[in-house]
């Protein structure tokens, strides 16, 4: 609470002064209410966040953008990833353990992206924390290091990362993009390298990363073994035409040191029809992870939970479909289908546009699979009820 | 005597009509469309525009943006300033829309969309993208012909009907047009659906014609959806064809500036 005055008298006393240099002051509030159904009982967890975006140009060609986030939970604040996890996989573990997995939604206030753009005639440098989005794929983007997508809601915003950035276009709509994410050493820092271009048509670009990847075995049994691996990734994506259809496809080679390489391939194609129904599908494949879910263990399912791996199906399915049906509101969903254990999650959605800047947001999320499969129905099911007014 | 003195006023009012009735017979659909197409697309234009939706539910939509046109449309790049949902929001058409990349600025991601797209409504206005990109369109994706003669919103017009040629992507299977004869800008526009090319879908009148530049500019224009009874009106706040625009403007990086 002291950290919420802090920062509000902070910004009280700063925008005014910013406000000399005409700072541009927007974002939005966003309430959301979420039930949850879980093991046969209703849980409640309400969130209100507020995000307060700064936009300048103290000079010619030098942007500073930031923004802070603060976030405040209501109703049943503490989880435990035990409880989604299937008793096959639990019962052989001690049941002391549980406490281990246990987590809270704890309010948070902090500067989500702060950031300078100098922009130079043939490049532009980008320092400070700021969002990084790599890859062509919608719901998986093998390519992103360092984000990790939520399946139920791909398209919400991801963090800021702590970076320098240099954006160099080349000729012939080619690009250069080279960043480095300071860590502790330059050896845990995240390097990154991609070139970008275009042919015909289609958009490419062949990418090169260096970052630390955190792997943690969960199975011993006093704490958590946390190893740290040096994961070079090789990778590209494209995205283009055919046949009338848009397509893509964004793959991943990591070599990752004294710890067994992996791939990841993501490939997509999406459609309008005439009546404006909008169809998307995208077909996901992650070697590391398993194609039988009576293999998947509890390190599987831990580092699923805790992002250290994006998926725990070896290969899925994701389908999205949306319809205007006025022109206020927009009906779809999403169907998550693991095709290695054959659970699937449907993920209704409806947007309703209720003025200008105000947006309500309805996202389901029913899982039908066998309990111990990916989407099994022990991990119960939710409905999101979201609203967000932009000022 | 008498008709001698009017032998000179005769003679003009002759050379006169020989003139129109010359015009009437030489001039061709294919002509009439290339100065359609040439006044609606000035070499290099640079405007803020207000996009005002009026929706099924009579509830209305405002935004405004900044555009920006080089080649005579074939790179046009949309900038949203206005509401706060989407400010910042860029739509980049290159080759005439045939691509088209939409970046969002809460995620900082690009995204290229495919032909099919075009389809779409723009910020679930009564113009697509294919409406709003497409400096060529009317040259490129139909082929046309003159109807006739008539008169439309008070001027008279010629009237030209453009049907989709077998490879075009455009959603619309036959356009039928009234286009000034004093200065060719199309005044009405209907659109016949993708599917039924007797089925009129929407309408785009164009009005408050105003020299800007020395390039007559239509400052109204009304796109009105004949099946969904909506309307979208775009105005523009303020033009320029008098811009020196870098082709950096119209990258990725142009985008996100």
């Amino acid at each position: 609470m002291r950290k919420f005055f802090c920062a509000t008298l902070l910004s009280l006393l700063l925008i005014p002064q910013l406000g000399a240099q005409e700072v541009d002051i927007f974002g939005y509030f966003e309430p959301q209410f979420t039930l949850i159904y879980l093991d046969g009982n209703y849980y409640q967890l309400q969130s209100n966040k507020l995000r307060v975006d700064l936009k300048s140009n103290p000079v010619e060609n030098v942007e500073f953008g930031a923004n802070f986030d603060w976030i405040v939970y209501h109703g049943k604040r503490d989880w435990n990833f035990w409880d989604f996890i299937p008793k096959e996989v639990t019962s052989s573990v001690h049941p002391f353990r549980r406490y281990r997995y246990q987590f809270t939604y704890e309010d948070r206030n902090f500067l989500d992206n702060a950031y300078l753009r100098f922009s130079f005639p043939s490049f532009d440098l980008m320092v400070g924390k700021q969002q990084i989005s790599l890859g062509t794929g919608y719901a998986f983007n093998p390519t992103d290091v360092f984000n990790f997508k939520d399946l139920m809601d791909p398209t919400y915003e991801q963090p800021g990362h702590n970076a320098l950035r240099i954006d160099w276009p080349l000729k012939d709509g080619f690009s250069l993009l080279a960043l480095y994410s300071p860590e502790s050493s330059w050896q845990n820092s995240g390097k990154l390298l991609r070139l970008k271009g275009r042919w015909g048509h289609f958009d490419f670009s062949v990418i090169g990363t260096e970052t630390e990847w955190t792997v943690t075995d969960y199975t011993y049994p006093y704490y958590n073994f946390i190893t740290t691996h040096q994961r070079r990734m090789l990778g590209g994506d494209f995205a283009g035409e055919l046949l009338g259809l848009g397509i893509w496809a964004e793959g991943a080679y990591n070599f990752v040191e004294e710890s067994k390489d992996f791939w990841e391939l993501v490939v997509g194609s999406d459609y309008t029809f005439d009546s404006e129904l909008y169809l998307m599908l995208e077909l996901y494949h992650h070697s590391l992870a398993k194609s039988d879910y009576r293999q998947y263990d509890l390190n599987d399912w831990l580092r699923f939970f805790y992002q250290e791996q994006k998926s725990i199906t070896r290969d899925q399915l994701y389908c999205f479909v949306q319809y205007p049906a006025t022109d206020l509101l927009k009906i779809g969903g999403s169907a998550l289908v693991s095709l290695s254990d054959g659970s699937i999650a449907f993920v209704p959605t409806a947007l309703y546009s209720f003025s200008e800047n105000v947006e309500l947001t309805l996202i389901g999320n029913i899982n039908v699979g066998k309990e111990g499969k990916a989407y099994g129905n022990n991990q119960g099911h939710s409905l999101l009820l979201r609203s967000r007014v932009y000022f | 005597m008498k008709f001698k003195k009017y032998i000179p006023f005769v003679f003009f009012i002759g050379c006169f009509c020989m003139k129109n009735a010359s015009a009437q017979v030489t001039i061709t659909a294919d002509t009439i469309i290339q100065k359609v197409t040439q006044v609606m697309n000035p070499a290099q234009s640079k405007a803020k525009m207000k996009m005002t939706i009026m929706t099924t539910s009579r509830k209305t939509r405002t935004f405004v943006y900044q555009a920006y046109s080089k080649n005579h449309g074939e790179k046009t790049l949309m900038k949203y300033l206005e509401p706060s949902r989407v400010k910042g929001q860029a739509i980049l058409m290159l080759n005439n829309a045939d691509d088209i990349w939409v970046y969002f600025p809460r995620t900082r991601r690009v995204r290229k969309l495919a032909t099919h797209a075009k389809k779409q409504k723009m910020e679930g206005s009564d113009f697509s993208y294919e409406d709003m990109g497409a400096g060529n369109a009317f040259i490129d994706e139909f082929g046309s012909h003159l109807l006739g003669e008539g008169k439309k919103e008070g001027k008279l017009c010629y009237k030209l009907e453009l049907k989709r040629k077998p490879k075009s992507s455009s959603g619309y299977s036959r356009l039928v047009m009234w286009v000034d004869r004093e200065d060719f800008i199309p005044l009405v526009i209907d659109y016949y659906q993708d599917d039924d090319s007797t089925l009129l879908e929407k309408q785009l009148v164009l009005s408050d014609i105003k020299v800007v530049d020395k390039i007559p500019t239509p400052m109204q224009m009304v796109m009105f959806n004949k099946l969904d009874r909506t309307r979208t009106d775009m105005e523009f706040l303020e033009v320029t064809y008098k811009v020196d625009l870098g082709d950096d403007l119209f990258t990725e990086r142009g985008m996100k500036k």
